[in-house]
């Protein structure tokens, strides 16, 4: 016993360090996230009084926008899909939906319920991308555009949809997910409003589990009725309303929801397009463009706004939600080992001295640490390197601190848009942000621990989390 | 570890406890400010449904006095709280806006806001020079949040007396002031203000740092009629390009507003300054700056003077292709497109660039007969696939080829007649089958009776695309041809 103690000792000492920076950074930095973003959502949402979206809305000069709906297999959910995109309050819209391949009836049922007809259609690329097979079109509904291709990934899916984009902007939007009706003119506001070039806008990502919905339109908020899908809740408010505002403020912003987010078309297009070689393409692009802009001298910003709002489905079940975080992990390690070279380079600013640092030790060896943080804790306790007072402090902090953030991220909500309406939803957020450490948190951890193992594999699989279609 | 415990641990232990009590003390505030919300939302409610039948018997004019007086006996922030769905939701229909100016003046809250505003001159707002993340969250006191208010009440309004305040509160340090105030005075549109504003236009142009934001501003002066044009002048002269350029764009939007509200009538000089009509045909067309030529193209496709033709000619062959892009698409529609114009636009069908000729294809399209003339005879003989290819997105995209197939189902013989032929025999398009589908019967009878003569129609099988991995169905089922065409 005693010799495995000694030569244990030092790696664990060693360890400990980590783990203990890892806690200090990691709930550091997002205590400081959370106040800054509590302050700067308190005052925007003030500021949405004299917003003048009408003035957006009614103006000639509002640029127009596309909307690109990249699909693989959604049969169950691209009708409202689509249905929500025609009815977003918009000046100049258009629609195009890619159907990536599809196996399943996502084709005909678009064609059914937009009773398209399959039309000749010219196609000039400016982004390479897997051939295109057929296009489809109601002339009832201009503004609506239906392609059909070959399989090529939703990055392929998405370049093809800029390439048939005639706007200055898109806006991509998963095939799962529901706009609300103002979302893409609150989207444009700051890109119309700013003195910087902004060249991609993003809003804020709330689930649909639970609500109402009639014809592709949220009609009642309300909070899912099992427990895996009400922590989402408090996880999504979390990451939006604190993660992305504190990050948005601090200018380093990494991550933007491919779900739901405008582009400059043409910055994005110099920028190369997306790429197939994460499978989180969005975030890609957004490390590509900060790279571009610095290394063009190009000064541009990327802004997120808690308003717009997008309604998404959740994953209902343990193993889809498995699906999706370990793509999420995978691809996020994809894109920090992808970029690495801007890692402390001076010339990418907040981006490569603190945005891209943090987020490639909390967020991606973060999963690594975690995970053996929670196995070593035990381990040296059973070797008597750890007390049980030790231990218990240590691990009650641990997940005292997770439970404070996510509380934490619930008052935001309920200081700004409080989209819960009732006094039970938010006493069931509270309890849900109270607990969400104690089992929830640790299983992600441990799909996050999986997708970075399948990282080291050096796996590129896109794992598919399916939707009911609630 | 074992070092650090002791005084880890002790740390720690604080640290739990602090997170502890401010989880708790998070969870506390969250519930009482809900509890205050809810309160609020009952006071509100109450205010409303009290008050809901006065409110809107005076916005259609029906109230008595005796009524305006039990609103007036209502404190003022009370007054505005009622009042405020009307100024923050959409806007208020162009028939009950004097109404609710009256109500609001003898209520005094146009008096109140004006005050604020005028209270608010030289208020400094905002710190000197704001950096990193404190710039991006402006500072927001409950005073700035009712001016602003205040100031998009009086733009909602369209009070036209405060338009003098309002430019005044451009010098606002706080740019959420500066951009309401600019939409408030946007929505006023009073002629008086533009030049004022176009001088801020100037600045914000030239002098680095200047605010409000460019975008802003312009959107607030293309608010304007086109009466208020002739201030733009120096504008469209200037030498700096981004002025020229905003002030083109400025023109366009008027000059567009005013197309739209009169399709048929070209602008003269009872509309147009004949001074910024003839910067236009003489000058700007010729810019530097291919930006501006380009909205200057969509301006001169307004004018009624006669050398705005062969002005656009001359562009419809600019070098840039973003200028000829949007020349030929202030085309699109246009009822006074000359033969000159036609053949110009019809030269762009072999533009290299393929923006350029899609929008030719749909100018010519919306030209009508002899817009469509043109292109039928380009397809007819061009030997381009791209042109041609694009030639049939658009004429499936637009609804056209119902139309033809229709009448060419009537008999009708001419270059429509060849179009569907060629279409069908050699393009073979597949917007056909679905057109067909949709037709009633006896056209698509007479369509495939004249069709029986063409030995040479085929038409694209869709089993590759649409009808893969699915059970085999009949081309003729599918396209209910006779068995003869199906091939």
């Amino acid at each position: 016993m005693n010799t495995m103690r000694t030569f244990l000792e030092s790696p664990v000492a060693v360890f400990n360090i980590i783990v203990l920076s890892y806690f200090l950074i990691g709930n550091g930095f997002y205590t400081l996230l959370m106040l800054l973003a509590l302050r700067a959502n308190w005052i925007h949402v003030r500021r949405l009084t004299y917003q003048g979206l009408d003035a957006l809305r009614k103006s000639a000069l509002t640029p127009p926008v596309t909307i690109i709906i990249p699909a693989w297999n959604e049969e169950a959910v691209i009708g409202h899909a689509v249905a929500s995109a025609l009815q977003v309050d918009y000046p100049d819209l258009q629609v195009i939906v890619v159907d990536d391949g599809s196996t399943d009836r996502t084709i005909d049922r678009l064609v059914k319920e937009f009773q398209l007809v399959e039309i000749d259609a010219a196609y000039h690329p400016t982004l390479r991308t897997a051939p295109l097979r057929a296009f489809y079109l109601n002339p009832e509904l201009p503004r609506l555009l239906v392609v059909s291709k070959v399989r090529g990934g939703k990055p392929d899916a998405l370049n093809a949809g800029i390439n048939l984009c005639r706007s200055p902007y898109f806006c991509n939007l998963d095939a799962d997910c529901l706009l609300e009706r103002d979302a893409l003119l609150r989207l444009m506001d700051p890109i119309v409003n700013s003195t910087v070039e902004t060249v991609v806008s993003s809003g804020i990502v709330c689930i649909l589990n639970g609500c109402a919905t009639r014809n592709g339109r949220v009609v009642k908020v309300g909070l899912p009725s099992r427990a895996l899908e009400r922590f989402q809740v408090v996880e999504y408010l979390r990451n939006f309303l604190c993660g992305r505002t504190g990050w948005h403020l601090l200018g380093g912003t990494l991550i933007v929801s491919g779900a739901f987010a405008v582009f400059h078309r043409a910055t994005v297009i110099e920028a190369g397009g997306l790429r197939h070689d994460t499978v989180t393409e969005d975030m890609d692009l957004v490390v590509s463009l900060h790279r571009w802009a610095a290394d063009k001298h190009r000064k541009i910003r990327i802004s997120f706004t808690s308003d717009p709002v997008c309604w998404t489905e959740c994953p209902a079940s343990v193993t889809m939600l498995a699906h999706q975080r370990r793509r999420w992990q995978l691809g996020l390690c994809q894109t920090l080992w992808k970029h690495s070279a801007i890692l402390f380079r001076a010339k990418y600013g907040v981006v490569g001295c603190l945005s891209f640092p943090f987020h490639s030790y909390v967020e991606g060896l973060g999963a690594a640490v975690e995970t053996l943080g929670y196995l070593l804790l035990p381990l040296g306790f059973c070797f008597g390197m750890v007390s049980p007072l030790v231990l218990l402090v240590f691990v009650l902090l641990g997940f005292l601190y997770g439970s404070f953030l996510s509380v934490g991220a619930v008052l935001v909500e309920e200081l700004t848009y409080r989209r819960y309406p009732r006094f039970r939803d938010l006493l069931t957020l509270l309890g849900y942000a109270a607990f969400e450490n104690f089992g929830y948190r640790q299983m992600i951890l441990w799909f996050r621990f999986q997708g970075f193992l399948k990282f080291l594999a050096g796996s590129h699989r896109w794992e598919k989390a399916s939707h009911a279609g609630a | 570890m074992i070092h650090l415990t002791d005084s880890a641990t002790r740390w720690a232990l604080a640290l739990l406890l602090c997170v502890l009590a401010g989880t708790c003390l998070l969870i506390v505030l969250a519930m009482f400010r809900r509890w205050q919300h809810i309160r609020h939302m009952r006071y509100q409610h109450s205010l409303r449904s009290h008050y809901r039948s006065i409110l809107a018997e005076a916005l259609s004019g029906t109230t008595s006095a005796h009524k305006i007086q039990l609103l007036r006996q209502l404190p003022l922030p009370a007054l505005e709280l009622l009042f405020d769905p009307l100024f923050s939701r959409r806007r208020v229909p162009e028939g009950r806006l004097p109404p609710l100016q009256a109500l609001c003046a003898e209520l005094g809250l146009i008096k109140l806001w004006q005050q604020r505003l005028a209270e608010g001159e030289g208020m400094r707002t905002r710190p000197e020079s704001p950096r990193g993340a404190s710039a991006r969250i402006p500072r927001l006191s409950p005073q700035l949040l009712q001016r602003a208010k205040g100031i998009r009440n009086l733009g909602v309004l369209r009070h036209e007396p405060s338009w003098p305040l309002l430019v005044r509160t451009l010098d606002d340090p706080h740019p959420d002031i500066q951009s309401v105030a600019l939409r408030a005075l946007g929505a006023i549109h009073a002629p008086a203000s533009f030049p004022a504003l176009l001088r801020r236009l100037h600045t914000v142009v030239l002098e680095k740092g200047a605010t409000p934001s460019l975008q802003a501003l312009q959107a607030a002066l293309a608010c304007f009629d086109l009466t208020s044009s002739p201030a733009l002048l120096a504008s469209l002269r200037h030498p700096h390009r981004q002025i020229r350029l905003i002030a083109t764009d400025i023109l366009r939007v008027m000059a567009g507003r005013n197309a739209s509200r009169e399709p048929d009538l070209l602008l003269g000089p009872e509309a147009i300054s004949g001074e910024i009509t003839a910067l236009l045909v003489t000058d700007l067309w010729r810019d530097p700056s291919a930006e501006v030529r380009g909205h200057a193209a969509e301006v001169i496709a307004f004018l009624r003077d006669p050398r705005g033709t062969t002005v656009l000619y001359e562009l419809l062959f600019d070098p840039q292709w973003p200028v000829r892009l949007r020349t030929v698409q202030a085309l699109t529609g246009s009822h006074h497109a000359t033969d000159l114009l036609l053949l110009g636009i019809c030269d762009r069908l072999r533009d290299p660039h393929a923006q350029v000729r899609e929008a030719a294809i749909q100018t010519l399209i919306s030209l009508g007969g002899r817009g469509r003339q043109q292109l039928f005879e380009h397809f007819l003989t061009s030997s381009d696939p791209l042109t041609r290819q694009q030639i049939v997105e658009a004429v499936e995209r637009t609804g056209l080829l119902g139309s033809l197939i229709e009448d060419y189902g009537q008999g009708t013989g001419g270059l429509e007649a060849l179009m569907v032929e060629q279409l069908a025999g050699e393009a073979a398009p597949l917007g056909l089958s679905g057109v067909l589908q949709m037709l009633n019967p006896p056209a698509r009878q007479r369509f495939h009776e004249r069709f029986l003569r063409y030995e040479h129609f085929t038409i694209r099988l869709r089993e590759e695309t649409r009808w893969q991995g699915g059970s085999h169905t009949d081309p003729q089922q599918i396209l209910d041809f006779p068995p003869i065409l199906a091939t």
